[in-house]
C-alpha cells in the first residue's frame, strides 16, 4: 500500500501552499483533489485583505483580525512570511507577482467595468496597479469575436468617476475592437484557446504587430492599455515582454469570467513548485473513506474514474474548501457538513444565514461558517478541545473569516497553509512511511 | 407633438392630439390584459394598454406554464374544464409558436384515492376533455423518473406555455389593428365625474414623466392589484390574493406534464419548460400581492409532495423558487371560512364585474379570475360587455385567425433554437447562453424589434440567463451586446443600462435562490458570488441605493 507522511486534500492555494512548505522539510506529500479549486475562478492575484476599510493589505490584516473569530487573529502575523516564502516559487514557475503587505490598496479595472481593491497582482496585471497621472489615458482593447470581454460596455462604465472609488483614475477611457489572425470569424473561443494561440511564437508575432497597428490609430499617445487575460499560459512570460515591448501602451490584463487564465498559471507555478520540493498532486480523486485511530487519522481513499487509490498517512491537511468549494455542504434541513472527516461545523442558525439583499455590506453571516481550530490549525469540538491530533485545516474551510466579501481569502491560504505545514513536520518521527514509497 | 414633464409637481398635461385620443385604457400588461388590448383592436376600438413593469411580470410571468387540459378542474369544476379543453383547441391554433406539445399524464399514486380515480376517465368525458388510458409500462418507458408504484395513467392534452411571447405576439396584433401598449407606465390616478371616469394619470416609471389621458372606457385587467384599481375612483374589488409557490429544477425529468390524478393540492404537478421543469404549486392566503415571503418550510413541503410524482426529486438540483399571486376574486355575500382557508374551494372560472350596475360608474370594467389557459375568452367575455356600452356590434374574431409571426401548427421543442440555426445554415454563431442556445443574431434580432428592452426584458424575451447556470455568464454577455449596440448607437446611458442588467440579475437570482440556499445550488450562488463580487468587483457598480428596491421582500420572479 502506497503511504505518505502528509496527504493534503485539496489543490487550491492552500493546500498547495501546505503541500510545497511539507515537501520542503522533506515530508513525503500527496495532494488529493477532486477538481481543479478557485484559482481557476479567481483573478489570479494574492488577495489579503482587499476590504474598503483598509489601506493597504497589512491595514486590512490588522483591522480583519481585530474581528472576534477572523481567522487573522491568530494567523495575521504569517502572512507576510508566508508571502515572502511563496514569491521565489512562483518565480521559478513563471509568473512574477509585483507588490506586497505596505503597497497601497488600488481600485484595480474588472472585465465588467468595475474595479476591485488589490495591491498583490502578477506581473500581467501589475500596469493596473499604479496611480493614474493626470491625463493620462486607457484604452480597452478587445478581440473581435471574443465573447467574454465587451469593451465599449466597459470604456462606458470605466468612464464614469464614481467606479473609481474615490482613488485616481484615467482621463479618458476609449474602447477598441481588434480582429486577429484567423479568429475574427471564431465567435466561441474560451480565453484558455485564445491564451494557448498566444503561446505559438508565429502567431503571437502577427497578433501582436495588429494590436500595435490598432493602438496607433487610437488618437493620444501612451498611457495604458487593458486586454483580456488572455496573453499566453505556458509562455506568459515572454508573451508579455513581446507586448511591452510592441504595444505603444503599457498593458495589463483584465481577469475574466471562468476559466481564468492568470489563476491557471498561478496553479501551474504552484504545482511546479510542489513537484520540484518531491511531492505529487492527483486531480479527480473523490475521497470516499477515512481511516482513522483514536484520534489519529491513518489512511485515505480515493475513488479516481476506474479504481479505489488507498494511501497509508502520517498526517492529514484538510484543505477542501468553504462552500464555494466544496469542503462544506449546507443540507436542506440546516445542517451543515464537512465533507471528509464530518468535523464539527460552526455556523449560524438556518434562518439567520442569508441577508435579504444580495449586497448587504455586512454580508451574509453564513460566509464565516467554518471549521474553528486551534492556533496550530487543529480542529476543534464545541469545548475547544482538538478532535483530531495529526489532522489540520488550511484555507477557506476556517471560520471566521469571509473569504469572499472580505477578499481575504488568498492570505488566510498561505498563512494557514504554511502553519498548518510547519507544524505537522515539526511532529516527531514515528508516523512516517517509509521514504521513497511510491503508488503501485 | 407630445409633451410631457419631467417632475411631478409641475402641472400635468394632456395628451390630447389625434396620436393619443384612445377610446379605452387598458389596465394591466399581463395575458389577460394583453388578450383584452387585442380583442378591442380587432373591433375597432382604439385602446392603449398600460402595464406598470414590464409584460407578464405579475401573475402571468410566475406560474408553472401550464396549457391545462382541464383535467385538473373536471371533478369539481366542470365549467371550468370545459373552458380550458375549448381554449386549449383555440391556443393551439392560433398561438403554436408560444406553445409545446409535451402532452399530460394524470397518474394514480399509491397516495391516490381510488373513488377519484375511478370516475376520473368519465368526469373528463362528461366535460368534452380527451382522455385515454395506457398501460403504467408505456408510461414509465416514456418518463422513466416517474415513481414505478404508479396504479393507473391517463394521457390528456396539456401543454407548456411560453407566456411572454404569448402576450408580444397579442400585442403585436394589436398594433397592427391600430392600438398600442406602453410599458413602465404605472396608472397612478383616475377621475372621476359623477357616473363616469374623465381621466387617467400614468406616471413614466423609468423617467418620472407624467402623462394624462381621457379615454372613453376603462377596462382593468390588474388581477390581483385590482382592488388597487378600483379604489381609485372609490370602487370596492375584494381580491383575495393567493400565493402559488413554484420550484424549478435544472433539468427536464420529464418530458410530458405530470399530474397527480386526485383531488388539486400542493405539489402535484410537474411542468417541462424549456430546459428545465417547473414543481407547482401552493395555496396561501395573503394580504399584499406586493409583499410575500416564500419560507424554506415552504420549499420542503413541497418537496416532500413532489417525492410521490418523483422519488429522486431531493437528489435533484434546485434552479429558484418563486411565487405568483393567483387573481382570484371573492364576491362579498359568498365569502366563508372555508374558502378563505383554502383558495382552492374559489372557482378559477372568471367574472366581468360591471362597475356601471354594481357601483354606479358606467365606464369601468373588472376582470377578475381567471387562468392563462382561458385568457382569450375572458378577453371576450369581457370586450363583449365593453362594446354592448359602447354601443359597438363587431363580433370576436381572436379565436379565428393565427397570431403574427406565428406558422400553423408549428408548436415550439426543446430543440427548436438548434434546429432553426442549423436550418439557417448553421455555421459559428457566438452563442452568448450555452444553456438555451441563445445566438448573437438572435439577440440582435430580439433587440433589433425591441429597441428600448432592459435587460430583463431580454430575458424574459430570449431566455437568455433561465437555464440551468440562471445567467451566471450570459448575463454579462448580454450586457456587452446591448453595451456594444448602445454605444454605437451613440447612447448615452450604456454604463447604467449594464448595471441595472448585472446588479439586478444578481439580486434577482439571489432571491430565488435565498428560500432554496441548499446543497450544490448554494455551492453553484457561493462561485457566482466570488467570480462577481471577489474577482470582478461588481459591488463598486452599486449606486444610490433605493431600500425599497434592495429590501423588498418578495419573492423572485420565474
Amino acid at each position: 500500500m502506497p503511504s505518505a507522511d502528509v496527504v493534503v486534500i485539496g489543490a487550491g492555494l492552500a493546500g498547495l501552499t501546505a503541500a510545497i512548505a511539507a515537501a520542503e522539510s522533506g515530508a513525503h506529500v500527496v495532494v488529493l483533489a477532486k477538481g481543479h479549486a478557485a484559482t481557476h475562478w479567481g483573478p489570479g492575484g494574492i488577495d489579503v485583505a482587499g476590504i474598503p476599510a483598509a489601506s493597504t493589505p497589512r491595514d486590512g490584516i490588522r483591522l480583519l483580525a481585530g474581528q472576534p473569530g477572523h481567522p487573522y487573529g491568530f494567523l495575521g502575523d504569517d502572512v507576510a512570511a508566508a508571502l515572502d516564502w511563496l514569491r521565489p516559487h512562483l518565480a521559478d514557475g513563471g509568473v512574477d507577482y509585483v507588490g506586497d503587505l505596505d503597497t497601497p490598496l488600488q481600485a484595480v479595472p474588472t472585465s465588467i467595468g468595475g474595479t476591485r481593491r488589490a495591491a498583490i497582482l502578477p506581473a500581467g496585471q501589475a500596469a493596473a496597479l499604479s496611480p493614474w497621472s493626470p491625463g493620462e489615458r486607457l484604452v480597452v482593447c478587445g478581440i473581435a469575436g471574443f465573447k467574454d470581454f465587451w469593451p465599449e460596455a466597459i470604456a462606458a462604465s470605466l468612464s464614469r468617476e464614481r467606479i473609481w472609488q474615490g482613488g485616481s483614475r484615467p482621463a479618458s477611457v476609449t474602447p477598441i475592437s481588434v480582429a486577429l489572425p484567423g479568429l475574427a470569424a471564431r465567435h466561441n473561443l474560451n480565453a484558455l484557446e485564445i491564451a494557448r494561440r498566444f503561446d505559438d511564437p508565429a502567431w503571437r508575432a502577427t497578433a501582436i504587430a495588429a494590436l500595435a497597428r490598432a493602438l496607433a490609430a487610437v488618437p493620444g499617445s501612451g498611457g495604458r492599455v487593458a486586454l483580456p487575460a488572455v496573453l499566453g499560459i505556458r509562455d506568459h512570460a515572454a508573451v508579455l515582454a513581446a507586448v511591452q515591448e510592441h504595444l505603444p501602451a503599457a498593458p495589463f490584463e483584465m481577469p475574466l469570467v471562468p476559466p481564468s487564465v492568470p489563476g491557471m498559471r498561478l496553479y501551474a507555478a504552484l504545482r511546479a513548485a510542489l513537484i520540484r520540493a518531491g511531492g505529487r498532486v492527483q486531480i479527480g480523486e473523490m475521497i470516499e473513506r477515512v481511516e482513522r485511530d483514536g484520534r489519529r487519522v491513518t489512511a485515505v481513499t480515493a475513488a479516481a474514474a476506474a479504481r479505489m487509490y488507498t494511501v497509508r498517512t502520517g498526517a492529514l491537511v484538510l484543505a477542501t474548501g468553504g462552500i464555494a468549494g466544496g469542503g462544506l455542504v449546507a443540507e436542506r434541513d440546516g445542517r451543515l457538513m464537512e465533507v471528509v472527516l464530518g468535523l464539527p461545523v460552526e455556523a449560524p442558525p438556518v434562518n439567520e444565514w442569508l441577508a435579504l439583499d444580495a449586497f448587504d455590506p455586512a454580508g451574509h453571516p453564513l460566509e464565516k461558517a467554518g471549521i474553528r481550530t486551534d492556533t496550530e490549525l487543529r480542529p476543534v469540538g464545541a469545548d475547544g478541545v482538538p478532535v483530531f491530533d495529526n489532522v489540520r485545516v488550511a484555507g477557506s474551510l476556517l471560520a471566521g473569516q469571509r473569504y469572499i466579501g472580505e477578499r481575504c481569502g488568498d492570505g488566510v491560504a498561505l498563512s494557514s497553509g504554511r502553519r498548518a505545514a510547519r507544524s505537522l513536520t515539526a511532529v516527531p518521527a514515528g508516523h512516517a512511511a517509509k521514504p521513497g514509497s511510491k503508488r503501485p | 407633438m407630445i409633451t410631457q414633464d419631467t417632475t411631478e409637481d409641475q402641472s400635468e398635461v394632456s395628451r390630447m392630439g389625434e396620436a393619443h385620443a384612445y377610446d379605452v385604457l387598458v389596465v394591466g400588461g399581463g395575458a389577460t390584459g394583453a388578450g383584452v388590448l387585442r380583442d378591442l383592436a380587432r373591433r375597432g376600438l382604439r385602446t392603449l394598454l398600460v402595464e406598470r413593469g414590464d409584460y407578464g411580470t405579475g401573475t402571468t410571468g410566475r406560474y408553472h406554464g401550464l396549457l391545462h387540459s382541464g383535467g385538473r378542474y373536471v371533478a369539481k369544476d366542470a365549467l371550468a374544464a370545459r373552458e380550458c379543453i375549448s381554449e386549449n383547441r383555440i391556443l393551439r391554433r392560433i398561438a403554436p409558436a408560444s406553445i409545446e406539445d409535451t402532452g399530460g399524464f394524470f397518474v394514480a399514486t399509491p397516495n391516490d384515492p381510488d373513488d377519484y380515480v375511478a370516475g376520473f376517465q368519465a368526469a373528463c368525458i362528461a366535460a368534452d376533455v380527451d382522455c385515454e388510458e395506457i398501460p403504467v409500462a408505456e408510461a414509465l418507458r416514456r418518463e422513466p423518473a416517474l415513481n414505478p408504484r404508479i396504479r393507473r395513467v391517463f394521457k390528456l392534452p396539456d401543454g407548456s406555455v411560453e407566456p411572454w411571447q404569448l402576450i408580444e405576439s397579442n400585442i403585436a396584433d394589436a398594433r397592427v389593428h391600430g392600438s398600442d401598449a406602453w410599458s413602465y407606465q404605472r396608472l397612478v390616478g383616475m377621475e372621476r365625474d359623477g357616473s363616469r371616469i374623465v381621466a387617467a394619470t400614468l406616471r413614466d416609471e423609468r423617467s418620472g414623466s407624467v402623462t394624462r389621458i381621457t379615454p372613453r372606457f376603462v377596462v382593468s385587467c390588474a388581477g390581483a392589484w385590482s382592488g388597487q384599481i378600483a379604489a381609485m375612483v372609490n370602487v370596492t374589488v375584494t381580491m383575495h390574493p393567493g400565493k402559488g409557490t413554484m420550484l424549478i429544477f435544472n433539468q427536464r425529468m420529464t418530458d410530458t406534464v405530470i399530474n397527480r390524478c386526485h383531488k388539486s393540492s400542493d405539489g402535484d404537478i410537474m411542468v417541462p419548460v424549456h430546459t428545465v421543469a417547473i414543481l407547482g404549486t401552493t395555496e396561501q392566503r395573503v394580504e399584499d400581492p406586493d409583499r410575500y415571503e416564500i419560507t424554506r418550510e415552504e420549499v420542503a413541503a413541497l418537496i416532500a409532495q413532489g417525492e410521490v410524482l418523483f422519488p429522486d426529486l431531493a437528489k435533484m438540483r434546485l434552479l429558484r423558487a418563486y411565487a405568483g399571486v393567483r387573481p382570484l376574486y371573492q364576491p362579498p355575500a359568498e365569502v366563508t371560512a372555508a374558502a378563505l382557508k383554502d383558495g382552492r374551494q374559489i372557482s378559477r372560472a372568471h367574472t366581468v364585474l360591471d362597475h356601471g350596475a354594481m357601483d354606479g360608474v358606467e365606464n369601468f370594467v373588472t376582470i377578475v379570475g381567471g387562468k392563462l389557459t382561458t385568457f382569450r375568452r375572458m378577453a371576450e367575455d369581457t370586450v363583449d360587455m365593453v362594446c354592448g356600452k359602447l354601443g359597438v356590434t363587431e363580433p370576436c374574431t381572436t379565436a379565428d385567425e393565427i397570431l403574427p409571426g406565428q406558422v400553423p401548427g408549428k408548436t415550439y421543442w426543446l430543440g427548436h433554437r438548434l434546429a432553426d440555426h442549423e436550418a439557417e445554415g448553421g455555421g459559428d454563431a457566438a452563442l452568448l447562453c450555452e444553456c438555451e442556445f441563445v445566438t448573437r443574431p438572435q439577440l440582435d434580432a430580439f433587440l433589433d424589434r425591441h429597441p428600448d428592452a432592459s435587460l430583463d426584458d431580454v430575458r424574459r424575451g430570449t431566455r437568455v440567463g433561465m437555464g440551468p447556470c440562471q445567467g451566471g455568464f450570459c448575463t454579462f454577455r448580454a450586457a456587452g451586446v446591448v453595451g456594444e449596440r448602445a454605444g454605437h448607437a451613440g447612447a448615452t446611458d450604456v454604463a447604467e443600462q449594464a448595471d441595472r442588467a448585472i446588479l439586478g440579475f444578481l439580486r434577482e437570482r439571489f432571491k430565488g435562490t435565498r428560500p432554496i440556499a441548499a446543497g450544490r445550488q448554494l455551492q453553484e450562488q457561493w462561485m457566482i458570488s466570488g467570480v462577481y463580487e471577489g474577482g470582478l468587483g461588481v459591488e463598486s457598480l452599486i449606486e444610490h441605493e433605493t431600500p425599497e428596491a434592495s429590501r423588498e421582500v418578495v419573492g423572485a420572479q420565474r
